[in-house]
């Protein structure tokens, strides 16, 4: 803290008047000249600090640990719907294999929604966190972070589980099945490659009004109305290993490989792994 | 992809002064039906290396590797500054970041190979190998950590697709057909299949092409009528596999859609660790 320094200045000098006896008052004389300025006052003391605040509480679930996701879409030519991605103790399933998908697997897989699969997993006593990424991903691309955050004491015991539709598709998706992420340390990230299911719950016709994405847009088809629809008219109704698409190529030659009906071409095909993901603890 | 542990580091650098000068057995295996492997190119290398990534564009050294099977300037002086070699350094040497080598020789489908490796203390190892018949895949080992306990460490590889060729599946031993200016079909920067004269099944020719059509440019638009223009299908993803035809005289593909297709996993590699 600093305080004014104090100016002493002097007054000027008044000249003194000079009187005659019985004479003219004689003229003024002249102003004296200025005085010299004072010496510089010393500073004042400083003020003593203020007090620190308090530290604010900590939240209720305080002590956290935080991870972040990235998908990477390894495949030629299919756009990833949004991704359902949800941290879980052991327990919980999207989706089991030779079993009959949820609705919220069947609105995914078919329409690449995925709100009720993240509701679903929302009741289930084994939901930690969960997150929809922020748009789809596209093909050949590494898609945007997301973080998810769960307590503690849970890092020992962990899982993460996600699905995707490949969206030029009937119900293909991509996804990951509680895939073990316990006890990871701050800074560690592990690496996932992603197979590719049939949700098991539509005929894969590969026609343009029964695929949401862009192959069946061009077609004249494509959009919601094409993606979920609640019939299940697959062969069975059990989630099971994608064969892949068999698209129109080859579909007029003397091979009569294709599929005549299909919108897809052969770009359109893949293989497994159709999906990346790396989970990375930052906290 | 490297992921960076200062626990595991720390942990290597205490082994590796104990461990100096690492040779190790690898031993590849081809896994597919017909499609042979070129020269195996073996990194071993610090963190500041990348061979390849899925989702990012490639670089002129892998387009090399993923449409010639070219590693360095002995094999193709026309790859000078472009390949491998340029991005490492000189073979077998400890180039600070890394140390290579340059297994000669395919790898015919169903055989394997094994060799010994110095890894000069590197913590990763990297392998590639173009798959011929192919335009631009490649089988990718990607940046695992080197095991440092004595053992043996199995890998699957994945085929993945350089994205620097698009996949026209056209014989590069075709002359009715060049590439738009008139070069011969083959290699990086052109259309066509690379070693076509290395499959174990014939190579078709009469294919109109898959990706392109021979006489179009990618826009649509005509050119020479017995031209194919190149064009790039990136960033490196997995490849969705050649799509061939059951004709060896005509169809879209010069490929044989009933031997030359594969589906992942298309290599396996054994790593040995020797006892210290």
């Amino acid at each position: 803290m600093n305080i004014n320094k104090i100016s002493l200045v002097l007054l000027p000098l008044i000249a003194v008047l000079a009187t005659g006896c019985g004479g003219d008052d004689g003229s003024n004389g002249e102003a004296g000249a200025a005085g010299v300025d004072g010496s510089t006052g010393i500073d004042g003391t400083n003020g003593t600090d203020g007090t620190n605040g308090t530290d604010g509480t900590n939240g209720t679930n305080g002590n956290l640990a935080v991870f972040t996701v990235q998908l990477t879409n390894l495949t030629y030519s299919q756009p990833f719907s949004p991704a359902a991605i949800i941290l879980h103790e052991p327990g919980y399933n999207v989706f089991i294999d030779g079993e009959a998908a949820s609705l919220g697997l069947e609105q995914l897989a078919e329409g690449g929604d995925p709100t009720e699969v993240l509701a679903e997993a929302l009741a289930a006593t084994q939901y930690l966190d969960s997150i929809a990424t922020d748009g789809a991903t596209g093909p050949r691309s590494m898609g945007a972070m997301s973080t998810l955050v769960v307590p503690l004491l849970d890092v020992d015991d962990l899982r993460i589980s996600f699905t995707t539709m490949l969206v030029d598709t009937n119900d293909a998706f991509t996804g990951l099945n509680a895939a073990d992420i316990s006890n990871m340390t701050v800074g560690q990230s592990m690496s996932f490659m992603a197979p590719t299911w049939d949700s098991g719950t539509e005929a894969n016709t590969e026609t343009a009004s029964t695929m949401p994405g862009p192959a069946a847009g061009a077609a004249g088809g494509g959009g919601a109305s094409a993606g979920f629809d609640a019939a299940r008219d697959d062969l069975f109704d059990l989630v099971h290993f994608h064969r892949g698409v068999v698209t129109n190529a080859n579909a007029n030659d003397g091979s009569k490989e294709g599929l005549t009906t299909s919108v897809l071409t052969e770009a359109d095909r893949w293989d497994n792994p159709t999906a990346r993901i790396v989970v990375t603890r930052t906290r | 992809m490297k992921f960076f542990k200062i626990a595991s580091a720390i942990a290597l650098a205490c082994t590796n002064s104990v461990l100096m000068a690492q040779t190790i057995d690898i031993q590849i295996t081809n896994l597919t039906h017909a499609q042979h492997f070129t020269p195996r190119l073996v990194i071993a290398h610090d963190n500041s290396i990348d061979a390849f990534e899925p989702g990012v564009e490639a670089t002129s050294a892998l387009a090399w590797l993923a449409e010639a099977g070219v590693i360095d300037d002995a094999q193709n002086a026309a790859s000078t500054g472009q390949n491998f070699e340029a991005l490492l350094g000189p073979t077998d040497t400890d180039n600070t970041t890394n140390t290579w080598h340059r297994f000669d020789g395919l790898v015919a489908p169903s055989t394997s190979l094994s060799y010994p490796f110095d890894t000069m203390d590197k913590p990763y190892l990297s392998i590639l190998t173009m798959l011929i018949p192919t335009n631009d895949a490649f089988a990718g080992l990607d940046s695992i950590k080197i095991p440092t306990t004595p053992g043996t460490y199995t890998y699957m590889l994945h085929a993945y697709d350089a994205g620097t060729e698009l996949n026209d599946e056209l014989n590069s031993m075709r002359t009715d057909i060049v590439a738009q200016g008139g070069a011969a079909l083959g290699g990086y920067g052109v259309p066509g299949v690379a070693g076509a004269g290395a499959s174990p099944v014939p190579l078709g020719v009469g294919g109109t092409g898959v990706a392109v059509t021979v006489g179009f440019a990618e826009d649509g638009s005509a050119i020479g009528a017995n031209e194919v223009v190149d064009g790039t299908d990136g960033p490196v993803h997995i490849h969705r596999n050649v799509l061939g035809d059951t004709s060896l005289t005509d169809g879209a593909s010069d490929l044989q859609s009933t031997e030359h297709r594969w589906l992942n996993p298309v290599a396996r590699v054994t790593i040995t660790i020797p006892a210290p």
